[in-house]
């Protein structure tokens, strides 16, 4: 009996040491750069045509489609707001859009359905 | 009179005006922002309490919300079932938030009513609250200036460090300027209770950071009446909220 029960507390603490839940993908897929916001990972790639940017949910890929996206590039003390276009699957993109080196990048989604809208900044190194 | 109650009258009359002329807290509860559903929120409470937020907005002034150059980006507020979120045209470096909180009077120890001087014309204390907050949501480009509205402002004084415990310096603005007197708690939330750390001469205290998460300052500062006929006294609440990012999972 003891020998179970000493067993089932091993396995109980063995569990609790090794925590199940993540908040999913949380590195680059495109080979970008990436911030959370919560367990949504934004994921903005610099391009010779421009800039994408992609939104993963926990592991879920956020349909592009249903949200609206904006760039807030902030360099050298002033502002550029540039409305990116979605693209197939979680894709969004800014057609010719350089992001200079100290640029403080804005990003923010807005759920068409529900009005939600959240985002991250990033600060281009 | 009788001596002894000359006496006695003297003493409750220096006993007043002592109440008169300390500052009195009014009202420990202040506003704040924070994360709900990944989105900004503006929280009313003190603790753990979350209050009703919603009933109180059309008491609520000035929502603004300012880019990484710090200039003003349009904001409004949006009900979302019981909570009240805060949209802003772009992601937002800062948000800030000023609600007036009516005037309220009391005589001695009893309970504090939603009057004015006019109204309780033997109040003891009679104070005209202000609730502020500013949070910052992004990465900061350089020291936060003094923002339009905000008459007490809580300013970290150097970077925001990366994990809890590091000291950090706050300076409070009353008006724009450092200001001295001010009563600082470093956690509105977790530790509402904790014996307040006044500000000196420069107008800063210097706190360690307390949370790897969300942390909200909070800073009274009770300053002079502007209408001494209304009230005596003009209490600030102002919190910063800030957040610590969380080890990568």
């Amino acid at each position: 009996m003891n020998k179970t029960l000493t067993a089932l507390l091993c396995l109980s603490l063995a569990g609790m040491a090794a925590p199940a839940w993540s908040h999913g993908i949380t590195k680059p897929q495109h080979g970008g750069v990436v911030q959370m916001n919560g367990e949504t990972m934004f994921e903005l790639v610099s391009q010779p045509t421009g800039v994408s940017l992609y939104m993963i949910d926990e592991d879920d890929l956020v349909n592009a489609a249903a949200m609206t996206a904006k760039l807030s590039v902030t360099a050298h003390g002033k502002r550029s707001d540039v409305a990116m276009v979605a693209l197939k699957g979680n894709q969004f993109f800014a057609k010719g859009l350089k992001l200079p080196k100290g640029a403080n990048v804005g990003v923010q989604v807005t759920d068409k359905a529900s009005g939600s809208r959240y985002g991250a900044t990033f600060v281009i190194k | 009179m009788p001596r002894t109650t000359r006496f006695a009258r003297l003493a409750a009359l220096s006993l007043v005006g002592a109440c008169g002329l300390t500052a009195v807290s009014a009202e420990a509860h202040g506003i704040w922002f924070a994360q709900r559903a990944k989105q900004i929120a503006l929280v009313y409470g003190i603790g753990a309490d979350d209050l009703e937020m919603v009933k109180r907005l059309p008491q609520v002034e000035k929502i603004e919300a300012y880019d990484a150059g710090y200039h003003p980006i349009k904001a409004t507020a949006r009900v979302a079932g019981p909570v009240v979120l805060i949209d802003s045209e772009a992601q937002p470096t800062l948000v800030a938030a000023v609600m007036p909180y009516g005037i309220w009077s009391r005589v001695g120890n009893e309970e504090f009513e939603k009057k004015t001087l006019k109204e309780m014309p033997n109040a003891t204390v009679s104070t005209r609250n202000v609730k502020y907050a500013v949070a910052i949501e992004g990465p900061l480009s350089g020291p936060i200036p003094a923002l339009p509205g905000q008459v007490v402002q809580i300013v970290p004084a150097g970077p925001i460090p990366a994990e809890l415990g590091t000291p950090l310096k706050y300076l409070v603005l009353y008006n724009g300027k450092p200001v001295a007197g001010a009563k600082v708690i470093n956690d509105m939330i977790n530790d509402p209770d904790a014996a307040e750390v006044t500000t000196g001469a420069d107008g800063t205290v210097t706190l360690p950071v307390r949370n790897q998460g969300l942390n909200v300052i909070r800073a009274v500062y009770v300053g002079p009446s502007d209408q001494p006929e209304l009230y005596r006294q003009v209490e600030h609440t102002a919190t910063l909220a800030f957040t610590l990012a969380h080890k990568p999972e």
